[in-house]
């Protein structure tokens, strides 16, 4: 284990994991309470098309996966509350748009590009220092923004109907929570890819819903969860040549189960519905 | 003043000695994207009186409560908060009034604790730049002790029965220290025990604490004994009154119909009651 641990790369994904893990489970823990799990799909998938789109142009990726994501979480956020169409029909409606426009665009393409692939499945292992700042820095800003407002994004988890009616400009922090999940999609695309950032942000948080009666040790509880079951991850698919996304998201799943099956709350049911 | 129907009383008939009008409906309508919720509502809400409103599912009770709030302007006419336009209505006006919403279906598993509920109470109080701190904890304590649900402070929401989960929605209300309380059908799905325990709570709050209270309960008898003047609502504002004037059969069976019964004791009976 120690000579693993002097590899390079393997520390760079090591750190690059658990600042993902913590990230994604940070966010979701607003996510899962606000019920908005088909937005973070969404995102995710449009954020992959700007990616898809920025190979095809020769334009660098993650502003234009940026300029996706936030664009879905912004329409749809309007969406629902306009009331107008029923969150998951227009969420549908994005998720299958952009991925026709990711597909179209690679399909553009006049050569086979493995590095789009990349953001769809995730390249930890190829983690440069400069991706792994950026990561770093976001990650602070995003968690920062959710540490210090808090209780305001709390109370829009609880009932945002409510925040607004006692004085929380409750509506401004409901963007400000799409822009957040946008630019952590984006962030963690390139590290899991689009297909299991939508598994970190929602599995520990759930898990974490699962143990616990208060919303502070939710939050508590689904970082650590993410943390460790990221970092986990990295070392058992080194350990045993699998690949990383996937080692960590079935590592996350388990935990889920074993989190349902010995939960206080008794119920053998999940937390998204 | 345009009356709506001849039998509408007149709002400042009844002479109750109270301080200054908070809340003030003139002519206004409330438009909702499929029509009107509410008509030409002109009612004013003076500082400490306890108004209850009545009226059938439908009638636009909670649609006058949210108006209060400041989350519906009006589509025509004018309706003064705090003196303030809804459009100008700031995050400080609204911790001033104090809400407690019609029950919805609480997720019972939603993590949260009863004290961790009531400190939201806070957050729009003190607003975006500071945190919440020992003061506030005291306070939400206070507001916990003063609906008599103090030992349940570490307990999960999602826990406790629907009465104490009213009566903790209540405290968060307090908790932000507001001049009115609105309380929207605050004992629906609660045993009759409990409803009154509830509506005794809501008395002592207005007598100990002159706080301003608006009540919404489609439930007459509920509400009569208690509140000092009613508002008779179907979309449009029918009257306004004592108890005494409005429990009429001839003003009662503009709006409910004339099924209903008014005994000799006050009591009202509406003969197509329906629960939502
Ligand atoms: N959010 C909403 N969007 C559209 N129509 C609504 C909404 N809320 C209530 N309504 C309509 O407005 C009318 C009044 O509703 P409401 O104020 O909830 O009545 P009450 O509380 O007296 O039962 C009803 O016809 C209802 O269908
Ligand atoms: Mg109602």
């Amino acid at each position: 284990m120690v000579d693993f641990l002097t590899l390079g790369f393997l520390q760079r994904a090591i750190v690059a994991a658990a600042l993902t893990g913590g990230l994604c489970s940070a966010i979701g823990v607003f996510v899962v309470l606000r019920g908005l799990a088909f937005i973070g799909a969404g995102t995710a998938h449009a954020a992959f098309a700007g990616v898809a789109l920025a190979y095809l142009i020769g334009a660098p990726p993650m502003p234009l996966a940026l300029v996706f994501g936030l664009g879905t979480a912004w329409i749809t956020g309007l969406l629902e509350e306009r009331g107008r169409m029923k969150l998951d029909v227009s969420i549908g409606i994005f998720y299958t748009a952009t991925m026709a426009l990711a597909i179209l665009f690679i399909g553009m393409m006049k050569t086979y590009n493995a590095e789009v692939y990349g953001y769809l499945f995730g390249s930890i292992l190829s983690v440069t220092s400069e991706e792994l700042q950026m990561t770093g820095a976001l990650a602070f800003l995003v968690v920062g923004l959710l540490g210090f407002f808090s209780k305001e994004f709390f109370f829009l988890a609880f009932d945002q109907e409510m925040a607004e009616a006692s004085g929380v400009p409750a509506r401004r922090f409901f963007f400000l929570l799409l822009t957040l999940i946008a630019i952590t999609v984006v962030v963690s695309l390139k590290i899991v890819g689009a297909i299991l950032v939508f598994a970190l942000l929602l599995i520990p948080p759930a898990t974490a819903y699962q143990l616990t009666s208060s919303l502070r040790r939710m939050m508590l509880y689904a970082v650590s969860i993410g943390v460790l079951v990221s970092i986990a991850g990295v070392l058992l698919s080194f350990q045993f040549d699998l690949p990383t996304g996937p080692a960590i998201v079935l590592l996350a799943t388990g935990v889920f189960f074993l989190a349902v099956a010995f939960s206080p709350k008794h119920r053998p049911k999940p937390a998204l519905s | 003043m345009a009356h709506p129907h001849p039998a509408h009383t007149h709002p400042h008939h009844s002479d109750h000695q109270h301080g200054k009008p908070l809340i003030r409906f003139e002519h206004a309508s409330f438009l909702y994207p499929h029509g009107p919720a509410l008509e030409d509502i002109t009612l004013e809400i003076a500082d400490g009186e306890f108004l209850g409103i009545i009226g059938p599912n439908g009638s636009g009770k909670t649609t006058l409560l949210r108006a209060i709030l400041g989350l519906m302007p009006p589509s025509q006419g004018s309706l003064r908060i705090f003196d303030c336009a809804c459009q100008e209505l700031r995050c400080h006006h609204r911790a001033m009034i104090g809400y407690v919403p019609q029950k919805r279906s609480v997720d019972p598993y939603f993590p949260i604790t009863v004290h961790e509920a009531v400190m939201m109470g806070r957050a729009g109080v003190i607003g975006l730049w500071r945190r919440t701190g020992r003061q506030d904890r005291e306070i939400a304590h206070h507001a916990l002790e003063d609906v008599g649900m103090a030992e349940y402070e570490d307990h999960p929401l999602g826990a406790l029965s629907g009465g104490q989960q009213q009566r903790v929605f209540i405290a968060r209300a307090l908790a932000q220290h507001p001049q009115i309380l609105l309380l929207d059908e605050p004992t629906t799905g609660i045993d009759t025990t409990t409803q009154h325990t509830v509506m005794e709570l809501i008395q002592r709050l207005h007598e100990d604490l002159h706080l301003t209270i608006v009540l919404v309960s489609h439930d007459i008898n509920l509400i009569a004994p208690l509140a000092e003047r009613l508002a008779l609502l179907k979309t449009r504002l029918y009257a306004v009154g004592t108890a005494r004037e409005i429990l009429r059969k001839d003003i009662l069976a503009q709006v409910y119909g004339p099924q209903i019964l008014t005994t000799d004791q006050g009591h009202v009976i509406v003969a197509d009651h329906h629960h939502d």
